[in-house]
C-alpha cells in the first residue's frame, strides 16, 4: 500500500496523466479516447478513495518552487480528503456518463482533456496547505470551466457564457491573491496550517482584508451574490460538465476555501455576519429565479446557487459540519439532477421544459431516479437532502440572526416549490416530445444508478463522517454518532417548522390554478427574477464601459508623426515639473 | 576558457559574423543560387556564441561581474548583462531558424540575416556596457539595425511608414539621451557607470535630476513607456513575423535595461524613480490592454500587449528601485525573460499561420482575429502554441506568465504600502481584463467551421514548428518550475538593487 504521500500525487498526477493521454491520442480514435478517459478517472477516484484511512494532519511533501513561491505541501486531513474522494468519484460517474452523452461529437480529445485536467487541479486545490499552489489550483479549474463551457466554440452563447464564468470568477480571484500575497509578506510563508494556527499574529487590519478577500473569492467561485450571474450562463456546456464542474466540484471551491479558512476569521469583527448575509440572499434570490425559468438546466443551476447559500450560511453561523454534510449531499443529489437532465435533453434535443412534458412513460428510470434527487433536494424525509438541509437550518437557527434563518426558511418552500414545477413540466402533464425519445443509454445508467442509492444513503454516514473531518471542525464542536445526530435532527422543533414550510411550497404548486391571482400579482417580481435582479444590466454596463474608454482612448493614438513626438517632449516636460516640484 | 577572453568572442562574434553572412549570401545570389549560405551561417553563428556565453555566464555567476578594457572603452558583464545576454541569444537563434522558410525567396534575404546578428550583438553589448556613452553606442546600432528590420518590406506603405514613425521617435529618444550624457559629465567629469555613482555630488543638485529625466524619457520612448509608445503598434505589425518578435521579446526590454543602467549611475535619488517607474507601468498596463482590446488585427493586438507588459517589468523594477526588495527586481528579470518567451512564440505561432494563410499565397493582408477561425483542426500544432502563448501572457497557470507576475505581485506586497499594495490589486485586475481579448482566439481557433483562408491554408514547414514547440515546452516548463530560472534571475536582482541600494525612502509613502 503505497504512503499517502505517493496516493495523494496519484491523485492528482493519474487525471493529469489522462488528460495528456487522451489528448495525444488524438481525435483518430474516438473509443480510446473514451477508454483512456474513464479508466483514468477511475485510477483517479481509487487512489483518492485510498487516501481515506491513510489521513493525517500534517503537511506531507514539501518540495521546493523557488524564491518566492515556497514549498509544495499537501495536508490530507479529514476536510482535504472528503473533497478529493467526491471530486474524483463524482468525475468518473461523469466521465462514464459523457462515453453515452458525447457519443459522435468531435474534438473529443480537447473535452476530455480539460475535464481530466479539472479533476486533477481539484483535487490539487483541496490537497494543498501552500497557499500560493491553492490559487494556481484555484485558477487552473477556472481555466478548465472556461475551455468547457464555451466548448461548443461556434455556438457565440457558449462562447460568451465561457469568458463571462472566465472575467466574474477572475476578479473575484484577486481576493484569494490579495490574501496569498498579504500571508507572504506578513508571515514570510504560504504556509496554511501555521496560519490558521497563528492567525491572531497578523496585524488586525491585514487579517481583515483577507477574511473580506476570501469571501469575495469564494463568492464569486461559489456563484454566491453578488457574483451569481455567470452559473446560469455556464449551462452552454455540455451536460457532464455542469454536473460535475458546476454541481459538484468546482462550486464547491468557494464553501470549502470559507471552511477551511473559518478558524482564522471567525474572529474578524463583522465578517460572519457578512457570510450569513451572502448566503441567505443568494439562497432566496436563486430560488425565486429557479421559479421562473423555463429551462431545465437554468433552473438546476440557480437551484445550484441557492443551496450553495445554505452551506455558506451555514459557514456564517458557524455550523462547519452542517455545511459539508450538505455538500455531501448536495454533490450527490445534484450530479444525480444534473446528469438525469442530461439523459432528457439528450433524448429530446431541447432544454426548454415548456416543450417536454409526459416523459415519464417512455423514460422510466429516468423519472424514478431525477424524482430521488429532486425529493432529497426539496428536503423530504428521508432522503440525504432532508437530514442536512435540516442540520444547516438548526445550526442557523442556534449561531445566526433571525432574519437570516426566516429566509433560509422562506427558501426551504420555494425550493419545494420549483422542484415539483421542474419535476411535473418534464415528466408529467400532456406529452409533447416527438415519437423518438428513448430512455437513458447503458453508460448513462451506469452513471445514474450509483448516485440514486447515493442520494438514498450517504445520510447513514452522518456520525462517521463528523468524526472523519475530526480535526477540520472548529473546537467545541460536538462529534454525535449517527443515530445521535439523527434523534437530534429528528425531534428539533425547526425541523417542524421547517417540513411545514415545505409542505406548503408543495401544496402551492399542487393547488397553482388556485393560486393564479397571487402568481399574477407577483409577476413584477418574477420579471426581475429572470434578470437576475438588476445585476445582469450591471454586468452590461461594465462591459460597455471598458469598450467606451477603450474607443476613446483610440482618438489619442491618431497616427501623426508631430502628435507622437510633441507626446515625447510633453512627458519630459511632466518628468521634469514632477522632479522639480517633488524634489529628491 | 579564461572569461575575459569568453567575453571579448561573446561580443565580437555576432558583429564580426554580421558582414560575413552578408557577404556569403549576396554572392549566392550574385551567383544565381539561392541566400541559403546566409540562413545557416547566421544560425551558426549564433549557436556558436552559445559557447563563449556558457563560460562568461559560469564566471559571473560564480565569482561576480567580468570587466573587459580595451582603451576607453570598458565594458562589465554582470548579472543583469547576462540575463540580457541568455534571452538575446536564445531567442534569436529560435527567429533565425524560424525565418528560414519565412524569408525564403524574399528579396534582400541575406540582409535580413545579417542584420539579425548584428542586432543581438548590439543587445549583447548594450547590456554590459560600462560607461554612458558606450551604452549609447550600442544602444544607437541596436536601434539602426532593427530600423532596418522594421521596414523590411520596403515595397510596402505600412512597413515604410511604421520604419519612419520608428526612426523620427526613436532618434528624438536618442538625441534626448545625448543631451543627458552631456550633462553628466558636465556635473561628474566622468562617463564610467561606477564613477558617476561613487562621484555624483549629494544631495543631487538638479542638473543631474533633469539627467535623469532625459534619460527615463529618452530611453522610455524605447521601452515603450506611455505616452511615448506610439511607433511601437505600427513597428511589430510590420515588420516580418520573426523581427516582430525580436522586436516585442528582446528590443524594449533592452531598452529598459538601458534605462535601469543609466538611472542607476543617479542613484541616489532612486526614491523618486522607483516612483516615476510605478506610475509609467500603471499607465502602460491600462492603456495597453484597453487598445489591444479593440485590434481586429492579431499582430497589433499582440504588439499593444507587449506595452503593457512592460507594465508589469515597470512595476517589479519599479518596487526594487524604489523600495529595495530584491523580488521586485527577480521578477521583473523573470518576466523580462518569459515575455521574450511568450510574446516570441505568441509572434511566431501568429507569423507561421500569417506566412501559412497569406503570405505563402502571395497575398499581403495582415492577419486578422477572423482568419484564425478553426484553425485549430488544419494548424493543430500551431493552434496550441498560440493557445499557450496567449493563455500565458494572460496569467493563467500552469504557465510561466503567472509566475513572473507572481513574483512581481508578491514583491509589491512585501512593501507593506497600502499604494503599492493597490497598485498591485489594479496589476491583477488588469491581467483579468487582458483575458477578455487573448482568450477570444482560443476560441476561434478551435471553431469547428474554418475561415476562408485557413481552408485554403498551406503546410506549415518543420523549421517554422519546431522554435515553436521548443518555446511552448519552456513555458509550460517554467510555469511548473519556476525556480529553475533563479540561479540566473536572482544574481541579476541583487546587482540591480545594490546599484540603488540605500534608497529606501519610499517606504515612508
Amino acid at each position: 500500500m503505497p504512503n499517502i504521500e505517493t496516493l495523494a500525487l496519484l491523485s492528482i498526477g493519474l487525471p493529469w496523466a489522462g488528460a495528456l493521454l487522451v489528448w495525444l491520442v488524438q481525435d483518430r480514435k474516438p473509443p480510446l479516447q473514451h477508454a483512456l478517459a474513464v479508466i483514468f478517472a477511475l485510477a483517479g477516484a481509487a487512489a483518492a478513495i485510498a487516501m481515506i484511512p491513510l489521513k493525517t494532519d500534517v503537511n506531507v511533501l514539501h518540495f521546493p518552487l523557488g524564491s518566492a513561491f515556497g514549498l509544495v505541501t499537501f495536508l490530507p486531513d479529514g476536510l482535504a480528503v472528503f473533497l478529493a474522494v467526491v471530486a474524483t468519484t463524482i468525475g468518473s460517474l461523469a466521465v462514464i456518463f459523457s462515453v453515452d452523452y458525447m457519443r459522435g461529437e468531435r474534438q473529443l480529445g480537447r473535452y476530455y482533456a480539460y475535464v481530466l485536467f479539472f479533476i486533477g487541479s481539484m483535487v490539487g486545490l483541496v490537497l494543498s496547505s501552500n497557499l500560493l499552489l491553492i490559487f494556481v489550483f484555484w485558477e487552473i479549474t477556472a481555466l478548465c470551466s472556461y475551455a468547457l463551457i464555451s466548448f461548443y466554440n461556434d455556438d457565440p452563447k457558449a462562447v460568451s457564457a465561457g469568458i463571462k464564468a472566465l472575467i466574474i470568477t477572475q476578479v473575484g480571484g484577486i481576493g484569494l491573491l490579495a490574501g496569498a500575497l498579504f500571508l507572504y509578506a506578513y508571515q514570510g510563508n504560504y504556509d496554511v496550517p501555521t496560519f490558521l494556527a497563528g492567525a491572531a499574529r497578523l496585524p488586525p487590519n491585514v487579517l481583515a482584508l483577507m477574511a473580506f478577500g476570501f469571501l469575495i473569492a469564494a463568492a464569486a467561485k461559489s456563484a454566491q451574490f453578488p457574483f451569481q450571474t455567470w452559473l446560469p450562463d455556464a449551462m452552454e456546456a455540455p451536460t457532464p460538465v455542469s454536473a460535475l464542474i458546476h454541481a459538484a466540484t468546482m462550486v464547491n471551491a468557494g464553501v470549502y476555501l470559507l471552511a477551511r479558512f473559518y478558524p482564522a476569521f471567525e474572529a474578524v469583527p463583522n465578517w460572519k455576519l457578512a457570510v450569513v448575509a451572502v448566503g441567505a440572499i443568494t439562497a432566496l434570490m436563486a430560488a425565486v429565479m429557479a421559479i421562473v425559468s423555463n429551462d431545465l438546466k437554468r433552473v438546476l443551476a440557480y437551484s445550484t446557487v441557492s443551496q450553495l447559500g445554505y452551506m455558506v450560511y451555514a459557514i456564517g453561523t458557524g455550523g462547519i459540519f452542517a455545511s459539508q454534510f450538505h455538500l455531501l449531499s448536495h454533490a450527490v443529489f445534484k450530479a444525480l439532477l444534473f446528469l438525469s437532465a442530461g439523459a432528457v435533453i439528450h433524448a429530446v434535443h431541447t432544454r426548454d421544459m415548456r416543450e417536454m412534458g409526459g416523459l415519464g412513460k417512455q423514460m422510466p428510470l429516468v423519472k424514478v431516479v431525477m424524482i430521488i434527487g429532486g425529493l432529497a433536494l426539496a428536503g423530504i424525509p428521508v432522503l440525504n437532502g432532508f437530514w442536512s438541509k435540516e442540520l444547516v437550518l438548526e445550526a442557523g437557527h442556534e449561531g445566526g440572526p433571525l432574519w437570516a434563518w426566516l429566509f433560509m426558511l422562506v427558501g426551504a418552500g420555494l425550493t419545494a416549490l420549483y422542484t415539483l414545477r421542474f419535476l411535473s413540466m418534464v415528466f408529467y402533464g400532456e406529452p409533447r416530445g416527438g415519437p423518438h425519445v428513448h430512455d437513458a443509454g447503458p453508460a448513462m445508467k451506469i452513471a445514474l444508478v450509483p448516485l440514486a442509492l447515493g442520494t438514498l444513503t450517504t445520510w447513514l454516514l452522518a456520525g462517521s463522517f463528523g468524526h472523519f473531518l475530526g480535526s477540520a471542525l472548529p473546537e467545541g464542536h460536538e462529534v454525535l454518532g449517527t443515530a445521535a445526530l439523527l434523534t437530534r435532527i429528528a425531534t428539533a422543533p425547526a425541523t417542524f417548522v421547517a417540513l411545514a414550510v415545505v409542505a406548503l411550497g408543495l401544496a402551492a404548486w399542487w393547488q397553482r390554478s388556485k393560486l393564479a391571482g397571487v402568481a399574477h400579482a407577483l409577476r413584477g417580481v418574477g420579471k426581475m427574477a429572470s434578470q437576475s435582479f438588476g445585476f445582469e444590466a450591471l454586468n452590461r454596463g461594465v462591459v460597455r464601459l471598458t469598450v467606451a474608454s477603450a474607443e476613446s482612448l483610440r482618438t489619442t493614438h491618431n497616427g501623426v508623426l508631430n502628435w507622437n513626438v510633441m507626446a515625447i517632449l510633453v512627458g519630459l516636460v511632466v518628468v521634469l515639473a514632477i522632479l522639480a516640484l517633488g524634489g529628491a | 576558457m579564461n572569461p575575459i577572453l569568453a567575453l571579448t568572442w561573446l561580443l565580437l562574434l555576432p558583429l564580426v559574423a554580421s558582414p560575413i553572412i552578408y557577404l556569403a549570401g549576396r554572392t549566392s545570389v550574385r551567383l544565381g543560387a539561392t541566400a541559403a549560405p546566409a540562413r545557416w551561417l547566421s544560425a551558426l553563428a549564433l549557436a556558436a556564441a552559445g559557447v563563449p556565453l556558457w563560460f562568461v555566464g559560469k564566471s559571473v555567476l560564480a565569482s561576480g561581474p567580468v570587466s573587459l578594457s580595451a582603451g576607453a572603452i570598458s565594458m562589465r558583464m554582470d548579472g543583469v548583462g547576462l540575463v540580457v545576454a541568455a534571452t538575446v541569444m536564445a531567442l534569436t537563434l529560435l527567429v533565425s531558424v524560424f525565418s528560414i522558410p519565412y524569408m525564403r525567396g524574399e528579396e534582400g534575404e541575406e540582409k535580413y540575416y545579417a542584420l539579425l546578428v548584428a542586432m543581438a550583438g548590439t543587445m549583447v553589448g548594450l547590456g554590459c556596457a560600462g560607461d554612458l556613452f558606450n551604452l549609447w553606442v550600442w544602444f544607437e546600432a541596436m536601434a539602426v539595425t532593427s530600423f532596418l528590420l522594421v521596414a523590411f518590406y520596403r515595397e510596402q506603405r505600412g512597413a515604410l511608414e511604421a520604419g519612419v514613425k520608428y526612426l523620427v521617435q526613436s532618434a528624438v529618444g536618442s538625441a534626448l539621451v545625448l543631451v543627458g550624457i552631456a550633462i553628466v559629465f558636465a556635473q561628474t567629469g566622468t562617463l564610467d557607470l561606477q564613477q558617476v555613482l561613487a562621484t555624483a555630488p549629494r544631495p543631487t543638485p538638479p542638473q543631474l535630476l533633469a539627467a535623469g529625466a532625459l534619460f527615463l524619457i529618452g530611453f522610455g520612448v524605447k521601452t515603450a513607456l506611455v505616452p511615448l509608445h506610439t511607433w511601437l503598434p505600427d513597428a511589430h505589425s510590420q515588420a516580418p513575423s520573426g523581427v516582430s518578435a525580436m522586436l516585442s521579446g528582446v528590443v524594449i526590454e533592452a531598452g529598459l535595461v538601458a534605462m535601469l543602467r543609466s538611472l542607476g549611475c543617479l542613484a541616489p535619488v532612486g526614491a523618486t524613480w522607483g516612483a516615476m517607474l510605478l506610475a509609467f507601468g500603471a499607465l502602460n498596463m491600462i492603456v495597453g490592454n484597453l487598445m489591444a482590446l479593440r485590434q481586429t488585427q492579431v499582430k497589433r493586438m499582440f504588439a499593444y500587449s507587449s506595452v503593457s507588459h512592460m507594465g508589469y517589468m515597470l512595476i517589479g523594477f519599479g518596487v526594487a528601485v524604489g523600495y529595495g526588495i530584491t523580488n521586485g527586481a527577480a521578477g521583473g528579470f523573470f518576466h523580462l525573460l518569459n515575455h521574450a518567451l511568450m510574446k516570441g512564440l505568441a509572434f511566431m505561432a501568429a507569423g507561421a499561420l500569417l506566412y501559412s494563410l497569406h503570405i505563402a499565397r502571395g497575398s499581403h493582408d495582415p492577419l486578422t482575429v477572423e482568419d484564425l477561425n478553426g484553425a485549430g483542426s488544419r494548424y493543430p500544432v500551431t493552434a496550441f502554441a498560440l493557445s499557450v502563448a496567449v493563455l500565458a501572457l494572460g496569467g493563467l497557470p500552469p504557465l510561466s506568465g503567472f509566475m513572473s507576475k507572481w513574483q512581481i505581485f508578491v514583491a509589491g506586497f512585501e512593501t507593506r504600502s497600502l499604494g503599492v499594495e493597490l497598485l498591485v490589486i489594479f496589476a491583477a485586475i488588469n491581467s483579468v481584463l487582458s483575458l477578455a481579448y487573448y482568450a477570444p482566439l482560443v476560441n476561434r481557433m478551435y471553431r469547428h467551421e474554418p475561415s476562408a483562408v485557413v481552408a485554403a491554408g498551406r503546410r506549415v514547414s518543420f523549421l517554422m514548428g519546431a522554435p515553436l514547440v521548443v518555446l511552448t515546452l519552456l513555458v509550460v516548463v517554467l510555469g511548473f518550475w519556476p525556480g529553475l530560472v533563479d540561479f540566473i534571475t536572482h544574481p541579476a536582482a541583487i546587482h540591480l538593487v545594490s546599484i540603488f541600494g540605500g534608497s529606501a525612502a519610499l517606504a515612508q509613502f
